[in-house]
């Protein structure tokens, strides 16, 4: 990776929230985690609309049936390098439902993942070290 | 309708209908019904007694697929549980949900995974599944662990090169 590459992830990393089938607790907290009480925004990580815009995946849930070709296809869209971040215990490991009939998942089965951020949901505190870990690694 | 017993009333509205009235407490009574009638006592639970729809549930035993749709009376606070047991293995019960718009939603949800049919329902397609689910396979159904046990690392990393394969376009 260049150095201008690596500036440009770090300088200001847009971070993209996908829910591949969790129950949403875990993306309450991710929305928790940007709000002015924790101010990612110091980081200079924003929440953005679109994956063709983002430097970050945010990945909740386990992976379904349904949404793996829409993992797959997000996926594809993101500017590449990028950080693929699996947050709560079902999108690092399908948690409680590993085994069950819709489940094909974990993430790290489907997309390369470079952090893991456990918790049944994780503290935002969690979420936000996830990011800036998976930040420094670069 | 308050001061109103619910249970005497059905009872006394629908003597045929009715096949046995459980009691579990003061508060919460389970009624079997006919599942012939289900429409019509849902209907006067809800319009003649102005009782709440909760939620229906259901569940398979071995007598058949247990439906109950659960109403509250939530002044009295007591709750009445319909429960119509219908024959397996092609369940079949009238829908309620032309009476009770908020029964369409999770009708469909049990059509999908315990494969009920709702005889009437206003918009009966798949809710939850996938949509490349296959047809007929019921996964809350008794079978169906014994017909589709628990996928090994294998066979799951079979759908996902299937899906890969195939691309996401």
């Amino acid at each position: 990776m260049s150095n201008l590459t690596r500036w440009g992830l770090k300088k200001s990393p847009w971070a993209f929230h996908l829910n591949t089938g969790s129950c949403n607790n875990c993306d309450i907290e991710i929305l928790d985690a940007l709000t002015p009480k924790y101010d990612v925004e110091r980081f200079g990580i924003t929440l953005i609309g679109s994956p063709r815009h983002a430097d970050v995946l945010l990945v909740t849930g386990v992976v379904t049936l349904q949404t793996l070709p829409r993992v797959l296809r997000v996926y594809e869209q993101v500017a590449k390098p990028c950080l693929v971040v699996a947050i709560g215990a079902c999108a690092c490991s399908c948690g409680i439902f590993d085994g069950s009939y819709h489940v094909v998942g974990p993430l790290d089965k489907i997309i390369p993942v470079d952090v893991y951020v456990p918790g049944c949901p994780p503290k935002p505190e969690g979420i936000i070290d996830g990011v800036v870990k998976g930040l420094a690694k670069l | 309708m308050n001061n109103v017993d619910p249970v005497k009333t059905l009872q006394a509205k629908f003597p045929d209908a009715l096949r046995a009235v459980d009691e579990k407490s003061a508060s919460r009574v389970y009624v079997s019904i006919d599942p012939a009638k289900v429409t019509d006592v849902a209907r006067f639970l809800f319009e003649d007694l102005g009782a709440r729809f909760i939620i229906s549930t259901c569940v398979e035993t071995r007598a058949g697929m247990e439906i109950l749709h659960h109403f509250s009376f939530d002044s009295m606070g007591v709750i009445i549980s319909l429960r119509a047991v219908v024959p397996m293995p092609e369940p079949r019960i009238d829908s309620i949900a032309p009476i009770i718009d908020g029964a369409e939603y999770i009708e469909r949800e049990i059509m999908d995974l315990f494969g009920v049919e709702f005889v009437g329902h206003p918009n009966p397609v798949r809710f939850l599944l996938a949509d490349d689910w296959p047809e007929g396979v019921y996964p809350y159904r008794k079978e169906y662990e014994d017909k589709y046990p628990y996928r090994t690392e294998e066979e799951l990393e079979e759908v996902r090169d299937k899906v890969r394969k195939r691309g996401t376009k």
